[in-house]
This record gives structure tokens, sequence and C-alpha cells, in this order.
């Protein structure tokens, strides 16, 4: 199983390879236009420029930061208002069609009433990226709380728990699985929104770095910006994998 | 065993169950479980017998009748009494390794956290369950899961074991194994244990009274002294001719309802 993994990973590193020779080869041909495709050479060396040079950290502490605050008040909200959601039926009842309303609102349509309200601010920033990033990491929370067993409702009650200690031992163990599932689209999805309300509200930042490199022609700084996104959410991607893992090491393994 | 001059531990009289949808489950059904006996209820599916558990655990509430549990009135579920569910894979903590599920019950009795690990090992003695410790449930044959199930259980001290079908999903052997372990805690533990399941030689096997349901509505239709000495033995009980002409007797019965 594992040398099965090992092999499939470096299929897929070798596959991501090729693609990126036959890029180059492309552009030293002069197939496609270097002005607006690069060579890969090109921009890992202006990454390499950015990293040597030092300017790279600052636009990427600023995006991280970003999209690390929107997420973690996205799954905190989400999580909270997942459990009053899910606890009950009665306020599932309630809620769901407003939240089926504002579910599909894209959350870049809510930047500029964000920006009237709150100012080109990273509180603005900060506000739009937990407000996209929200649902997926909510209607995870509301299913994984909706659905503890009957069965452990019932050993709760005959042992007589509080409320609260049902939440923490029972409720909130038992929705785990949904809310980092959830959590980890969240993260996507925050990170998406940090850089369009950079674009946007020209916010500094990694995205707003991609825009001004694109608007001066400045192709191979343009993708260097959009390497380090990607490796940025391959990283928290998997970080949050291991997390995931460690916090549910209790789950059977399936083969 | 002796518990003839013992008190009531349970008291239910003419109890009555209806469901708002449907027809009544139980209907005027009365008995009195002793301290320290082993109470069998045996019958079909549909006769009502989980219905009957849950309203000793305090789980529902009957519609008709009054149940007291040591001369006070049952009013909700209470510590001193424990429940063990069939589904041993739906009542544990799947999260908690199988000393955390035992920890679950004295936490909930607010048992000092220095006072758990010495009691959930002697738990874990007492249930064979030490080289599991550490396992997560999902790790664990289902037999050893009810036996956490089980230590679980009596964590709490409770003064009524109800089992709803514990060993109903476990095959023949584990079974057996886990029966004799349940009769000899009961005794140890003196223990009130009001036993329910499907399998009337299971129900013979282990109690001091049998009493059977009938469908339509739950209602007791015969009720049994076992009068056959402990400890029991799998071959020799079972062969014993006061046993078979129980099952004989309460077999019949059984099936004509």
């Amino acid at each position: 199983m594992k040398r099965l993994l090992e092999a499939s990973w470096l299929r897929a590193v070798a596959f991501a390879l090729g693609l990126l020779v036959l890029w180059q080869i492309a552009s030293d041909l002069k197939v496609i236009s270097p002005i607006f495709f690069p060579p890969p050479s090109k921009t890992l060396l202006e990454l390499y420029r950015q990293i040597v040079e030092g300017t790279i950290w600052t636009p990427l502490v600023e995006t991280s930061l970003r999209m690390f605050y929107g997420w973690v008040l996205a799954s905190l909200s989400g999580v909270m208002l997942g459990a009053a959601i899910g606890s009950s039926p009665a306020a599932r009842d309630f809620l769901n069609p407003l939240l089926e309303f504002v579910r599909p609102l894209p959350a870049s349509a809510i930047i500029p009433p964000a920006i009237l309200f709150l100012g080109l601010s990273n509180t603005m920033s900060v506000t739009v990226i937990a407000f996209g990033a929200i649902w997926p990491v909510l209607l995870a929370s509301v299913y994984g709380f909706a659905s503890v067993s009957r069965q452990l409702v019932d050993v709760a009650a005959a042992l007589r728990l509080t409320r609260i200690q049902f939440m923490v031992k029972i409720a909130i163990p038992g929705a785990m699985p949904d809310i980092l599932a959830g959590a980890r689209v969240s993260l996507a999805i925050a990170l998406i929104l940090a850089v369009v309300t950079e674009m946007q509200a020209s916010q500094p930042g990694l995205g707003q770095n991609i825009l001004l490199a694109q608007r001066s022609y400045r192709s191979a700084e343009l993708y260097a910006g959009v390497v380090v996104l990607g490796l940025m959410g391959f990283v928290i991607n998997y970080a949050l994998q291991l997390i995931e893992a460690w916090a549910l090491r209790w789950r059977p393994v399936h083969s | 065993m002796a518990a003839d001059k013992a008190g009531s531990a349970v008291s239910v009289r003419g109890v009555s169950m209806a469901f708002t949808t449907g027809a009544p489950v139980l209907a005027d059904v009365s008995f009195e479980v002793r301290e320290g006996e082993f109470f069998c209820i045996v019958g079909p599916s549909g006769c009502g017998k989980t219905t009957l558990l849950r309203l000793l655990a305090g789980l529902l509430k009957p519609t008709g009748g009054d149940i007291d549990f040591y001369g006070a009135p049952i009013a909700g579920p209470g510590r001193d009494r424990a429940i063990v569910f069939q589904d041993y894979s739906k009542a544990l903590l799947p999260w908690r390794t199988v000393a955390g599920n035992i920890s679950l019950s004295l936490e909930a009795c607010n048992v000092p956290e220095e006072e758990r690990a010495g009691r959930i090992n002697a738990l874990l003695a007492k249930m064979n369950l030490q080289r599991a410790a550490k396992q997560y449930p999902s790790a664990l044959s289902g037999g050893m899961q009810q036996r956490v199930q089980i230590a679980r259980c009596l964590a709490q001290q409770p003064k009524l074991l109800l089992m709803d079908e514990p060993f109903g999903a476990l095959d023949a052997m584990t079974r057996q194994t886990l029966q004799d372990e349940v009769a000899r805690l009961a005794v140890e533990q003196k223990t009130t244990v009001v036993f329910i399941t499907h399998d009337l030689e299971e129900a013979i096997y282990l109690g001091d009274r049998v009493i059977a349901l009938g469908t339509n509505p739950g209602r007791i239709v015969e009720m049994v002294e076992v009068g056959i000495p402990r400890p029991r033995n799998q071959l020799l009980t079972r062969e014993d001719s006061r046993f078979l002409a129980h099952r004989h007797h309460l077999f019949g019965l059984l099936q004509g309802h």
C-alpha cells in the first residue's frame, strides 16, 4: 500500500515536471509569447531573486495572516453556529431558508458594501474572507452536530451529563471529522478571498503584487507570485491533513 | 439466591405505554424486582421489552401506572441505574480508548481525577480488558467492546444494572463466556440486574426469575421462579430437568403469542 502510494507520488511529480519541461521548450522555441508566458526558468529565477533579496516575505506574511485571521474567524463562528443549528431541529427549520439564500452569494459581491462600511482596511478583508469561508465549515458542522448517534444521546442522558459536558465530551468530538473536513475546504476559500480582496481593494500582499506585475507586463514576477500562492495552498492543505490524521487517529484504518 | 427475604428494588404497577402514533406498546404490566435479584424479561420482537427497559432507566415516562425504585417514583435517568445497550459499537465513544470510555462514567459521577486511574484499572482487571486499555473500540472484537460497555456501567457503581439484549449480536462462544461473567459479577457486586433477551434459554440460564412477554400489546403472559442453584454451568445447567421443564413451559407460551 505504502509503496504504491510512493509510486503514484513519483509519477505525479514526474508528470508535473514533464509539463514544466514542455513549457520551457515551447517558450524557448517562441511557440508561445514569452511576454505572456515567460519560461519556467525565468519565473524560478525571479522567485530566487525575491528570496535572496528578501522582498518575498512581507507580501507572503501579509497574505498568510489575512487568510489565517479570516479562516479562524470563519471556523470559530461556523462551528458555534453549526453547533447551535445542528443540535436543534427547530433552529434548523427556522434558519435554513435564510442560510440557503445567503450561501450562494459570491463573497466577492460583498466587497463593495464591506468597503463602504469598513473602509479599505484589514478589518474589511478579514470580514469578507470570513463571510466567504464560513459556509463549508458551517454546513459541515451542522451536519456533524445533527448526526450524533441516538445511542450516545441515551448514554449521556443515562449518565445525567450536563449540557456542557455533553457538548465537550460527546457532541464536539463526534462532529470533529466533519468540522475538520469543512475547515479544510474553508481554508482554501480563505486563500482565494485573501488574494481577491487584495486585488479589489488594494491591500498589500501577494494578490496586489500579482495584479501590479500584470499591469506593468512584468510577467516573470506575475508567475512567481502565482507559484508562491500554489505552494502556499499545497503546504497549508498538507498541514491540515496532518492535523486531521492526528486528531482523528481513533478512526479505523480502511485498507 | 437468597433474594426472597430482600426488599423490593423495583416495583412496576399497572404500567401501560403508548406512543403518540399507533397502538399501545405495553398494557397493564406489573412486577416486582427484589434487591440483588437477576431478573430476566424474555419475549419476541415487538413485545415492548426494550420500551420497558427504557422506562426503568427513566429515559421514557409511562403513559399509565407507576414505577418505583427503592420506594421512590422514577422521575428520570439516574446514575444509580446503569444501562447496557445492545449496540455496543454505537454506545461507545469511538474517539476514546477503552480506559477513556470507562472514564466517561467516572467523570459524570464527579470522581476526582486522581482516583480515576485506580478505579479504571480495577474495572479493566475485572472485565479482562487490561491489555486493551489503550486501544480504540474500533480495534476490538464485538465481545471486547461489550465488555467495555459493561465496565463503563459498573464504573458508576449502580444499584440496578439494566441490560438490553447485550449479547444478541455476539457469536455463541463469546455469548456464553460473557453470560457466565455477568452472572458472576452480579453475585460479587450484589447488583440487581434486569436483563432483556429474546433468547429463552439465555433468560432461564441467567435468571433467578423470568417473565415472558406477549405481543399486541406487550403484557406479561407468565412468570417463573427458576430455582436452579448458582453457580450455574453452561453444560450441566442446560441439561438440568428444571431448566428443561421451564424451557418447555415457556416455549409453548411464547409460541402461542
